[in-house]
């Protein structure tokens, strides 16, 4: 297993290396947390905006020949959710430097670049450049309005939206498309000062980028920074639920309806038997040994997929199926059967033990990649400690059918979602 | 006996083994030191393109329903006493497979238990076992597949794009079918395109990570028998040069187009050689990759999105390069497109442009060997195409702007090209 090494800058940047020479790859990821709030809409631009164009290279043209000349460097970035926070991702990937042709160091001009494009946007008098902002502008609208699209990933976040209406987490997209529409250069530029002051920033890297050098460079990163003042990263655990809500919505020319569902787990906090949950929403709804994909799938043959997902931040399961509307009802009544099946432990020992086995063993492989090994240990960046996958996967293989009922028992259907053809093309 | 056969590359400092098992089947080993996982997939030349065919020597053609390839994948995984999942739930491995146009795939990853694992799955893939019954439960589960797929816009693009290209190659044709097409299957179709595509000699075996030749052999020599090599016959109707027609169109709820342009190679009955292919993969940065001056035009016009794309499309008998994204006016951006092609078809390629994409192509090659799935993956594909894994990087190395310019005059024809479009009625 490799070695992590965790240090913090003097404003407060947390920095996760893991040095190896495992790799032919060198890979560095900057995270940006803050809470989710009105800044939303510009996070959204700038997230497109800050890693298109910048100070130094002001053309889409220039930009990327920048990073093509890094001997075919990735660079991109995301914005998603992390509980009720905003995180966004920038990340950049490149051949370690035993394989530049010219002798040069291709790594630590490629920090320097992630680095100044974060700090040196494109910008002047207080504004970004106007053209570039429009032009940002318009992709993060037409990628907000393309989420229709994708039937399977629009049905999930119409669930979120309506499920968790009173919680941050709970965005409302009409009001995110409407805001983004209505931005501007100067408060796009407001929205990128605050940012950098008040995110919690989190460096992680894996590959032969020296971590002296690394500390070196984003300390210099952290001073350039004005009024560094992260905000406190908290998230709300709602757990039970009064009544079943039922919500059901149509689209045209769909020729598979999408059924969603969201339970709350019982979780009160990120930790809170977080292990046990995971093993239970596995045996439940995980890979093919799992209760829904044996029953739903395999019995009933209701569809091609029915799986459920653990969101440990939100304490939140969603699970998901591509069913025939007419088929909604056998489906409801089946996922339930099945929850209670896990409520009453009558799950065997060698489902229990199957998904065990899966999940350790996923656990124990998380470190094989450059990629792999940042995300691992990014995802623990505000936990007290730091743990490697093998330590995951012994504690994993700790949980017992006892806990996993316990959980079960905890767990209620929140609310359930329909997204219906409205007629077929077949 | 087994025939083994060590590949190495000095540069990337890495080795393979090449392995002719006496049963008739090719297996590769590639062991990455210090690594936890193993990757393995086991596959047969055979995809939803071979739906008429004949095997043995006095055999006749016989053509079978659309999506038979990707319903036989399916079926593979259940057997008369307990089927492959439910055997895997036992190792831990994480299993799964997918049909291509060209090759059906069998494959799992883990970290411990590997023997075990590897001998489910050799064991399952050589053990068909199909009865009417089954055969019904999974027309409708695959139904379900089919009608999720069409609900895909980018999917609907592609074989919308495919249809207006083709006329007989049956590349057009949706890989898991439709589902009129697989209600015509059959318990004796599934075993009679079994016994023709999944014969040792038509099949491959990649392993890759914490692994090694002899625990690899061990399990093969046990549980493979030796298969006589039948010999299979691919039958396709001449596909004509031209595309069938310029533009075609299909309604999704969608909330902007989505064109795909797609321009239509002469290619025969051939497949490109890796050389063309990179090529062309150079060429189409060139065209209108990220540094591209059509990217940046297209961009700043307000023309598409950061969805714009290219790639080479290709395989036995049909090659086409296919540019896709988003747009409000689909017929501007094929007209942007086709100028431009046609300026870098009278002027030439910028020498220096193509340098710096010949070094992306070469950082791109290296950071694949770090991910033993792309390694297992790459020593199949390039093992059905006829290639070795490493040969890339010198193939690379040997491509000069005059090849791009050339490949460029002679592989695609602006006049020769079709449009789909995915739109909201």
């Amino acid at each position: 297993m490799s070695k992590i090494k965790y240090s913090e800058t003097a404003d407060g940047i947390r920095l996760l290396c893991v040095n190896t020479e495992k790799f032919k790859t060198n890979y560095i990821n900057i995270d940006l947390f803050t809470p989710l709030g009105e800044d939303l809409p510009a996070q959204y631009v700038l997230t497109s905006l800050l890693s298109h164009i910048s100070g130094n290279y002001p053309t889409v043209k220039s930009f990327n020949s920048k990073i093509e000349s890094l001997y075919g460097a990735s660079f991109d970035s995301s914005i998603g959710n992390y509980g009720d926070n905003m995180r966004m991702s920038f990340f950049l990937e490149l051949p370690d430097d035993r394989f530049a042709l010219y002798g040069e160091k291709p790594s630590e001009e490629a920090v320097d670049f992630l680095t100044d494009v974060l700090l040196n946007p494109l910008c002047s008098d207080g504004k970004f450049r106007e053209e570039a902002a429009e032009r940002e502008i318009r992709f993060a609208l037409e990628d907000l309005e393309a989420k229709k699209n994708d039937k399977r990933a629009y049905a999930l976040s119409r669930l979120k939206q309506l499920m968790c209406e009173n919680e941050k987490y709970g965005v409302d997209s009409e009001w995110l498309e409407n805001e983004v529409r209505s931005l501007t250069p100067e408060r796009l530029f407001a929205a990128y000062k605050k940012l950098l002051s008040e995110a919690q920033i989190v460096v992680t890297a894996c590959g032969s980028l020296n971590e002296a050098m690394l500390y070196e460079k984003f300390t210099a990163f952290a001073n350039k920074i004005e009024n560094r003042n992260p905000a406190e990263l908290t998230s709300e655990f709602v757990t039970g639920a009064d009544e079943i809500r039922y919500f059901s919505e149509s689209m045209k020319m769909m020729n598979q309806s999408k059924l969603v569902i969201g339970l709350r787990s019982g979780m009160e906090n990120e930790s809170d038997d977080y292990f046990a949950y995971r093993i239970m929403t596995d045996v439940f709804g995980g890979g093919p040994y799992s209760r829904l994909f044996a029953n739903v799938r395999e019995k009933l043959g209701l569809c091609y997929y029915c799986g459920a997902r653990l969101i440990k931040q939100k304490g939140i399961i969603f699970i998901q199926s591509g069913i025939e509307n007419e088929n909604y009802q056998k489906a409801l009544d089946e996922i339930t059967e099945q929850l209670n099946v896990m409520k009453n432990g009558e799950f065997t020992d060698e489902e229990l033990e199957a998904s065990k086995r899966a999940l350790a063993d996923a656990y124990c492989g998380v470190e094989d990649s450059p990629s792999g090994v940042c995300s691992f240990f990014a995802s623990q960046c505000f936990a007290k400690s730091l743990v490697n996958g093998e330590e995951e996967a012994k504690a994993l293989l700790k949980v017992t059918r006892e806990d996993v009922i316990k959980c079960a028992q905890k767990t209620v259907i929140d609310s359930v979602y329909l997204l219906s053809g409205e007629d077929s093309n077949e | 006996m087994n025939k083994i056969k060590e590949i190495k590359n000095e540069l990337l400092n890495e080795r393979y083994f090449e392995i002719d098992h006496f049963s008739g089947l090719k297996i590769f080993v590639y062991p990455k030191e210090n690594y936890s996982s193993a990757y393995a997939i086991f596959g047969t030349k055979y995809g939803s393109i071979d739906n008429c065919f004949k095997s043995g020597e006095n055999g006749e053609y016989i053509t079978v329903p659309e999506g038979i390839a990707h319903f036989l994948e399916h079926k593979l995984f259940e057997s008369e006493e307990r089927g492959a999942f439910e055997r895997y739930s036992e190792t831990g491995a994480s299993a799964n497979a997918y049909t291509s146009f060209d090759k059906t795939c069998y494959l799992f990853s883990c970290t411990g238990n590997f023997s075990a694992s590897l001998e489910i799955l050799l064991d399952f893939v050589t053990s068909p076992y199909f009865t009417p019954e089954t055969v019904r439960k999974e027309q409708g589960i695959i139904g379900q597949e089919i009608k999720m797929t069409n609900d895909e816009p980018s999917w609907a693009s592609l074989f919308t794009l495919l249809g207006a290209m083709y006329k007989n190659h049956p590349v057009s044709i949706d890989i898991a079918g439709t589902t009129q097409s697989i209600s015509k299957i059959t318990a004796d179709l599934l075993y009679d395109c079994y016994n023709a595509f999944y014969n040792l000699n038509n099949m491959a075996l990649a392993v890759a990570g914490n692994v090694n030749v002899d625990e690899v052999l061990a399990v093969a020599d046990k549980i493979l028998k030796t298969a006589p090599d039948k010999k299979i016959e691919r039958n396709f109707e001449e596909e004509p040069k031209e595309v069938v027609s310029r533009y075609a169109e299909k309604h999704l709820d969608v909330a902007r187009p989505l064109f795909a342009i797609g321009y239509k190679e002469d290619v025969g009955n051939t497949r490109r050689t890796l050389k063309q292919s990179l090529e062309s993969e150079i060429m189409l940065d060139i065209i209108a990759g990220k540094t591209s001056v059509l990217y940046e035009k297209m961009m700043n016009s307000a023309l598409t999105n950061t969805t714009f794309n290219a790639e080479y499309f290709e395989g036995q008998g049909y090659g086409a390069h296919i540019f896709s994204g988003e747009s409000e006016n689909p017929d501007e951006v094929r007209k942007c497109i086709d100028e431009e092609i046609l300026r870098l078809q009278k002027d030439g390629i910028d020498k220096t442009e193509f340098e710096r994409i010949k070094k992306k192509h070469y950082g791109k090659f290296i950071m694949d060997f770090d991910d033993v799935d792309a390694v297992a993956n790459c020593l199949i594909n390039d093992y059905f195409n006829g290639d070795g894994l490493f040969d890339g990087l010198s193939v690379l190395e040997s491509i000069t702007a005059e090849d791009i310019n050339r490949r460029l005059c002679e592989a695609i024809d602006v006049e020769n090209s079709s449009m789909s479009v995915i739109k909201a009625e």
